[in-house]
């Protein structure tokens, strides 16, 4: 009789030891998966350092948003998940993929490919002193700032073919990122590292890639000199001498970004009227019938690196550009009026390539890094 | 004593509007000035509308535009001293966006705040750039502004008026590449200034808009006898004197206040 209540009083030991290891553990998993998904950061420091950015004295001055002030931790978080593959939908695809540094960030390709090696619609955009372009970005102008630009590439189909629902998931439950989130954004728990904060740090990123230290700088700067072949093609650029034919190129490639961040149309695309672009460009943003067939004047900063040519990057190599524009281009109702048909004999040609090539930035002045961190 | 009541509340209203009108800011007063651009006595409207130029030609413009800089309004007292109150150091008069007739009659607008009261004789302004603003460049400016952009650094100077488009030489409807037409100026000598009699008072509101009215056709041809001939030429960047001379000193003569 005594043993059976001891055997009793055993197992209902046992029973209230199970059941409080039951308790136990699951308290442990709840608490442990409020770590991963909405985990505190704020014993993590808090201290952004403001990022002073080196530029040109010779360029317009850069628009910084109040709400984004460059920090070198906002450059840091920025610049690793510009080379982070992390943001596509396979993990194969990053920012860097198709503005790849040593190609003035372009990838080289007549259109971009994404995804599944999926070819998009455009070649890709370079990306230097891209933090001055204020007209709107992409080739269309279809966004205003580079916050608001950051956030399209991660969906669309054509590009990383992701979700940022998906994006913000793998953030949150990364080792690192949410560290760096905290260092740079001052992000208290995981769940507030949202898509805004991503576009927010590759922007900052981005404002930094300037190039300002090219041959013609220094030439500008009084540091060096044209060959007899540059300064002949630097004045035929720029209708500057009378003695020499015009090219008429510095209308819209205006010193010093070699861009005036208009759109327009010039001339590569035979068409029967306005409506029959094949890319609408500009006008399928705006609905306007003579902004069809408009794009972005690309800068011609490092042109020498960022082959093939034009939107959807018909033309190989720069002669055939400057093919094109002795050309005059085809015409139509909206064909800028500063394409026409040029009378350049090969050796104007040739030195205004000489020309395009002092435009080439090797000196490492894209600031800070350009090399992939990962 | 019902109609007391409403007799009482009447008073109030009509003291709680006249103390509203007392805290009225004095540097609430602004004035809107309007460009508009004609052809003639038609609206400018670019790409679309084809307009008839001499000998026969027709042209479609792409754009028109130029700088005003210095604006300032101008009080006289009895002793004929001038009083300047001025508006903005530079804008740019441009037309490109205007790609139909009810844009092209709304034209271009700049409005000015914060203006003091007075009575003002005359409005003024340059056509161009003050040569001081013709010797800054963009990196003088943070984007928007209207000289972050027109600036020819060849020249060490910004194009003060543009004028682009197509020519139909025989007016058959057809247009081609040969027809195309581009016309800049810019030079610190080309700057003019222009004054407009006026006679506003300015007080506790708003004035305008005041509409200016420039005629693209008068800054082309002095009529059928003295125009610019675009069978002899369909281009000039500052290079021949006859060409950009005329176009400045017409742009004067084609501005009007309305």
């Amino acid at each position: 009789m005594l043993g059976k209540q001891k055997n009793k009083r055993r197992r209902s030991l046992y029973l209230l030891l199970g059941i409080g290891a039951c308790i136990f553990l699951m308290v442990q998993c709840s608490s442990s998966k409020r770590d991963s998904d909405s985990g505190d950061l704020t014993y993590i420091p808090y201290q952004p350092q403001p990022f002073t950015l080196q530029e040109s004295d010779r360029f317009v001055k850069m628009q910084i948003p109040a709400d984004n002030p460059l920090t070198e931790q906002g450059i840091t978080l920025g610049r690793q998940l510009f080379f982070d593959p992390i943001l596509s939908a396979d993990s194969t695809q990053s920012c860097a993929s198709c503005h790849q540094p040593d190609k003035a960030f372009t990838d080289g390709l007549s259109k971009s490919k994404g995804v599944h090696k999926l070819e998009g619609r455009r070649s890709a955009m370079s990306l230097v002193n891209v933090g001055y372009f204020y007209k709107g970005l992409f080739w269309d102008g279809r966004v205003p700032s580079l916050e608001a630009q950051a956030l399209i590439p991660v969906e669309d189909s054509l590009e990383m073919g992701n979700t940022w629902e998906v994006v913000e998931k793998r953030l949150r439950q990364h080792p690192d990122y949410p560290s760096l989130f905290r260092q740079a954004f001052g992000s208290t728990c995981t769940d507030s590292i949202d898509r805004f904060l991503v576009a927010k740090a590759i922007a900052q990123y981005e404002r930094t890639l300037v190039s300002y230290n090219a041959p013609y700088d220094q030439v500008m700067r009084g540091e060096a000199v044209f060959t007899v072949a540059e300064k002949r093609g630097f004045d035929i650029f720029f209708d500057a001498s009378s003695s020499l034919p015009v090219s008429e190129c510095g209308h819209c490639h205006l010193d010093p970004l070699f861009t005036n961040l208009d759109f327009l149309n010039n001339g590569i695309q035979k068409v029967g009227t306005l409506d029959n672009f094949p890319d609408k460009g500009r006008g399928a943003i705006t609905g306007v019938y003579y902004d069809n067939g408009q794009f972005r004047v690309p800068s011609l900063r490092n042109i020498e690196l960022t082959a093939p040519y034009m939107h959807d990057g018909r033309f190989k190599t720069l002669e055939a550009v400057i093919d094109h524009y002795a050309s005059g281009g085809h015409f139509a109702e909206n064909l800028n009026p500063n394409v026409r048909k040029l009378h350049l004999s090969a050796r104007d040609k040739a030195d205004l390539i000489a020309f395009l090539r002092t435009l080439t930035d090797t000196s490492g002045r894209i600031v800070p890094v350009l090399e992939n961190p990962l | 004593m019902k109609k007391l009541l409403v007799l009482g509340l009447i008073s109030l209203f009509l003291m709680a509007a006249d103390c509203h009108k007392e805290d009225v800011d004095p540097n609430d007063n602004s004035i809107t000035l309007t460009f508009k651009g004609k052809y003639d006595t038609e609206p400018l409207v670019m790409f679309a509308d084809e307009y008839s130029y001499e000998e026969g030609m027709n042209v479609k413009f792409q754009l028109f535009q130029f700088y005003i800089s210095k604006i300032e309004l101008v009080q006289n007292n009895n002793a004929g001293v001038e009083k300047v109150t001025p508006l903005s150091d530079v804008e740019l008069v441009s037309f490109k966006g205007i790609v139909d007739p009810a844009e092209a009659q709304q034209g271009i607008s700049f409005t000015y705040k914060d203006l003091p009261d007075g009575t003002f004789s005359h409005i003024r302004f340059g056509l161009g750039l003050t040569p001081e603003l013709n010797a800054t460049n963009p990196s003088d400016y943070t984007p928007p502004h209207p000289l972050d952009d027109h600036y020819w650094s060849a020249a060490l100077g910004y194009v003060f008026t543009k004028i682009e488009g197509n020519v139909d030489f025989d007016g058959d409807g057809e247009y081609t590449n040969e027809g195309k037409i581009t016309f800049h100026a810019g030079k610190d000598n080309l700057y003019k200034e222009v004054s407009f009699p006026i006679d506003w008072d300015i007080e506790d509101g708003h004035v305008g808009p005041i509409n200016f009215v420039v005629d693209l056709k008068k800054v082309l041809s002095n009529g059928p006898t003295d125009f610019l001939d675009f069978r002899d030429i369909t281009q000039d960047h500052t290079n021949n004197p006859e060409v950009y001379e005329t176009i400045s000193n017409r742009l004067k003569t084609a501005l009007r206040l309305e």
